[in-house]
């Protein structure tokens, strides 16, 4: 009896021994993480103890908060780069980090289905919560594939009534941000005039923006694009085009022959000349549809997340939606 | 026909049809060595071999085939340690593939081009897999016709194969290999749930009406290109997804011919009951 306890205590030892270990590579991992976003844990150094600790959802959001706060805050992007956000879920790392923050930016509208499920388990009563696109109206999402196949059917179907992708309106987007300036006011009201003024530089920049999509898409003879999903459908009302998906409103599914089939006849009859891929989405598809056509494809990026070489470049919202501007100018000239 | 108008729909009959008629080749095999489930698992650790090629800049299907053939040597291996429970090796060897692949996809740097290699389609295939496809069929089909009857033998039992004088490891070997290729080239062409049922499907089917070997690999082949190619007209014009509905074709099928079966019995039995009241 007593040989067989021992074997069996000794392997429990070692697993508590091993777990000892896993935690401090957790955290290892976790500030390497942080280093990579630019930010670093607020304990590490005393001057970063009175800055505000922000967790932001995905790439726009981490962008218009870094933009809106600067250097008086700490921004951690909790979609990691390169990671299609719509089917992400935060792991149990990302929620004891929320436990310590201070604020969580999402952008909402049924983007980020398990906001409402990880702020309802948090302890953490001061964290303020910023739903960015509070405010701005809301399109209905196009309902072709009613008989899509996503496992989390019964969570999709109240939400994806509405087209949650409403960051790729430049003007929505300055309206998020304008929602991260306020709610970064009332966090830290120490730091209202840096706030406002690096608010107001980038809403500049954005309105800019916005006037160039205005000036160079209007005079455009071809109106309508055709894309992997519908994520476009902000900008297109902005802009007076028309967007065909391939998928519907969430990204990833297998597509189904008749869909191709009408999208290529639909290509073929309004001279699509440009069939559009994402960067974090495979383009098998895409390429499929544009060869039947005799068509090239092309990136267009619906900023849902950014590449990690795309960052160390310095990509930003505004330069990619520049790089946007340019790919459709050049597939709607013809 | 309308459905034939468009390049993806022919590409999808021709890659279909090939993989329907080399797929269930292997899967007789497989099924008669008790090892049904090879297919799932090969497909599962094809993904930690994408996985591996993605981190390690070597093209992910050369990754991909590396890591199936590991894994089907792998099978083989523990298969013979454990012959009694043969099931077993498959599962042991579908845990260390989905493990690994696990967590090598925490080291992929872009999970874009790791998501491409997972999800594969039928009604989107490039010509490069198309090529690929049509060359694995013609080295499958040939390799499956010249060890026709060495692998026939070895599916019933390898031991008084062995004593007959059939070369089994040479042909183990060859099997295994052949195995691996197909399952990591089709399972990134058209997916793995195709793949793994594709491999056992049409063989069930086929043991409900064939009376021999030679009959259960040609019915095999017939189910599977029936529904690969019902499955395929009904997803175009009911705007399904090709995939699923062509495996629940085939499973379909299946219950209608136990259902035919039971029937037919009924039906023999009151005959002959009618005959032998008849006689008397």
């Amino acid at each position: 009896m007593k040989k067989q306890i021992i074997p069996i205590l000794s392997s429990i030892v070692a697993v508590i021994l091993m777990a000892g270990c896993g935690t401090a590579t957790l955290s290892s991992s976790a500030d390497s993480s942080s280093l990579s976003s630019q930010t670093a844990e607020p304990s590490q150094s005393p001057e970063d103890a009175n800055k505000l600790n922000i967790y932001t959802s995905f790439y726009p959001m981490y962008d218009f908060t870094v933009k809106v706060g600067g250097d008086k805050v700490n921004v951690t992007n909790l979609v990691p780069a390169g990671t299609e956000p719509h089917d992400w879920e935060p792991s149990t790392t990302d929620l004891a980090n929320l436990e310590k923050a201070d604020v969580l930016v999402y952008s909402g509208a049924g983007m980020e289905h398990w906001v409402d499920k990880v702020v309802g388990s948090l302890t953490n009563k001061d964290l303020v919560t910023v739903e960015a696109s509070k405010g701005i109206t809301l399109q209905e999402g196009h309902h072709h594939d009613e008989e899509e196949t996503d496992q989390d059917e019964d969570e999709h179907e109240e939400e994806s009534a509405y087209d949650p992708h409403v960051w790729i309106s430049i003007r929505n987007a300055k309206a998020e941000m304008e929602n991260i300036k306020n709610a970064l006011v009332q966090a830290d009201p120490d730091n209202t005039a840096y706030y406002e003024e690096n608010y107001a530089g980038y809403a500049k920049k954005f309105d800019e923006l916005d006037q160039k999509f205005t000036d160079q898409l209007s005079a455009l003879p071809n109106k309508t694009i055709v894309v992997a999903h519908e994520a476009f459908g902000y900008l297109c009302s902005d802009y007076g085009l028309t967007q065909m998906g391939i998928e519907g409103l969430s990204a990833d599914s297998e597509p189904d022959p008749a869909r191709m089939a009408e999208i290529i006849r639909f290509a073929r009859d309004n001279n699509v000349k440009t069939i559009f891929f994402e960067e974090l989405v495979s383009p098998k598809t895409a390429e499929a549809i544009a060869s039947e056509i005799g068509v090239k494809t092309d990136m267009l990026n619906p900023l849902e997340g950014l590449t990690e070489e795309q960052l160390a470049a310095g990509e930003d919202y505004l330069s990619v939606m520049e790089k946007n501007l340019a790919t459709l100018v050049a597939s709607l000239k013809e | 026909m309308e459905i034939f108008e468009f390049a993806f729909m022919r590409k999808a009959f021709l890659v279909g049809i090939l993989l329907a008629v080399i797929i269930p080749c292997i899967g007789v095999i497989v099924v008669f060595k008790r090892l049904s489930m090879i297919g799932d698992a090969l497909s599962h650790t094809s993904l930690a071999g994408v996985a591996a090629g993605l981190i390690g800049n070597i093209n992910p299907v050369v990754g991909a085939m590396i890591a199936c053939t590991g894994a089907a040597f792998g099978i083989e291996a523990i298969r013979k340690k454990i012959p009694r429970y043969a099931e077993m090796s498959i599962a042991i060897m579908m845990s260390a593939g989905v493990g690994l692949a696990g967590i090598l996809s925490g080291f992929v740097p872009n999970a874009a081009g790791f998501n491409s290699f997972l999800f594969g389609s039928i009604v989107a295939i490039s010509d490069f897999e198309l090529k690929l496809v049509v060359t694995v069929s013609i080295i499958v089909a040939g390799c499956f016709l010249l060890f026709y009857k060495e692998l026939c033998y070895i599916a019933f039992d390898e031991n008084s194969a062995r004593l007959s004088g059939v070369p089994v490891d040479l042909v183990n070997f060859i099997f295994t290999l052949l195995t691996a290729v197909t399952v990591s080239v089709a399972a990134r062409t058209v997916g793995a749930l195709m793949v793994s049922s594709l491999m056992v499907v049409p063989v069930a089917c086929s043991l409900q009406v064939a009376k021999s070997y030679r009959q259960t690999v040609c019915w095999s082949i017939t189910f599977a290109v029936l529904s690969t190619g019902v499955g395929l007209f009904v997803a175009y014009y009911r705007g399904l997804k090709p995939g699923g509905t062509i495996v629940l074709t085939g499973v379909l099928l299946l219950f209608l011919l136990f259902f035919i079966k039971a029937v037919v019995k009924k039906f023999r039995r009151n005959a002959s009951k009618m005959v032998g009241t008849q006689a008397t």
